[in-house]
């Protein structure tokens, strides 16, 4: 036999041991950790949220943010600039020329079905997962931006200076962009994001738009709703009423 | 070429074995598992020379299909891995000189980039 190797051998050797070592070591894990979330999400779901403006305070928005910054680590940015600063949510007040009405929305990444933002991304660093939820892979990202300027939400930051102390389960790191994740390590869970927590009334519901039974998919049934610039045609998976 | 790279890759592996044999600094929920004998890496061969692959392999399935197993989890390996300061109760930072991470790192000359975004110690504790 041969006895170099060539590059081809040694990564047929080496995936067979791996796939070895992974049985071997998923028994020895498993007594040391639970394990959760062992599938992968599909396109059976459509994870969405529904702002109702009437009822949403300004003091429950500001919440909404506080509890955003606390649950993802955000916001306590020394050096960056006001216009460098994150900002993952943010309160944004409408009005409406004729009436004078005058609306408060919570207005983060809308998960668009079709988002500009993953169409521009030349490294495929903005992404689309199965079941809606909009991410930045950070691993990929090379700080373009070109997603921030495709955005029509304004919905994403650029991290400006060199961060420590990141939440666990919310890696962050200067020179790459972020935006609201829609708490995507809660929802894989089966929990609800940090900003629908926060708020006391109904005025933001969280769930499966796909879901006949789900509280969202009777609401939307019911009553008056919006995408925000509905012209675009983006699909938003963040729906408001009351507006 | 083949036979040179098959030289470096030895040379270079047998190099991180010859530092970490004397590695002092292997973390102390790691250290507890290796002084109970109870077996968590099967191979500490292969967990050394593929720990990259099962990191990359591991992080395109959380993020973007949301498994989020533990196993050869980002976090677990700190959490592990990492020392307590004995005067001030406080984590070092596994990338931080003499910690466990960075050494290995610095001794094979390859650099450690997962800690510009990813957190150096063990859990939210002084936020
Ligand atoms: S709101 Fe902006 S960042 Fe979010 S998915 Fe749509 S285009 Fe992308
Ligand atoms: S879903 Fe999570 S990340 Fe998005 S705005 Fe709400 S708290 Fe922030």
């Amino acid at each position: 036999m041969n006895k170099t190797l060539n590059r081809r051998d040694f990564i047929k050797t080496t995936s067979a041991t791996t796939i070895g070592v992974v049985t071997v070591a998923s028994g020895i894990t498993l007594t040391t950790f639970a394990s959760t979330n062992k599938v992968p999400v599909t396109n059976e779901k459509r994870w969405g949220m529904l702002i109702d403006t009437n009822k949403l305070t300004e003091a429950d928005i500001d919440g909404m943010v506080s509890a955003c910054q606390k649950e993802q680590g955000w916001g306590s940015e020394l050096h960056s600039t006001g216009s460098q600063k994150p900002g993952w949510i943010k309160k944004v007040k409408v009005k409406d020329k004729a009436t004078g009405k005058v609306s408060n929305l919570a207005l983060m990444c809308q998960h668009c079905e079709e988002p500009p933002c993953v169409d521009v991304c030349p490294t495929n660093a903005s992404m689309k997962r199965e079941d809606g939820i909009v991410l930045v892979d950070k691993h990929l990202c090379i700080g373009c931006r070109y997603c921030m300027m495709a955005c029509p939400y304004d919905a994403r930051s650029f991290v400006h200076e060199t961060l420590s102390n990141q939440k666990e389960h919310m890696p962050r790191g200067k020179g790459t962009v972020e935006s609201c994740t829609m708490c995507v390590h809660k929802v894989d869970k089966g929990e609800v994001p940090a900003c629908v927590t926060s708020v006391n009334s109904d005025a933001v519901i969280f769930g499966d738009l796909y879901d006949a039974s789900s509280k969202i998919n009777q609401t939307l049934k019911t009553v008056q709703s919006a995408q925000i610039r509905a012209d675009l045609n983006l699909n938003t998976g963040v729906r408001y009423s009351g507006i | 070429m083949n036979r040179l790279l098959v030289i470096f890759l030895t040379l270079l592996v047998s190099s991180v074995f010859a530092h970490t044999n004397e590695h002092a600094s292997l973390g102390e929920q790691a250290s507890s598992i290796k002084a109970s004998g109870k077996v968590f890496h099967e191979s500490v061969s292969i967990i050394r020379k593929m720990h990259p692959e099962f990191l990359r392999h591991k992080r395109d399935k959380t993020l973007r299909q949301g498994v989020r197993t533990d196993e050869y989890s980002l976090k677990g390996c700190v959490s592990c891995h990492a020392n307590k300061d004995k005067t001030n109760n406080q984590y070092h930072s596994v990338d931080k000189k003499g910690q466990f991470c960075s050494d290995c790192h610095e001794q094979v000359s390859v650099s450690l980039d997962c800690f510009s975004c990813h957190r150096t110690t063990p859990k939210e504790d002084s936020l």
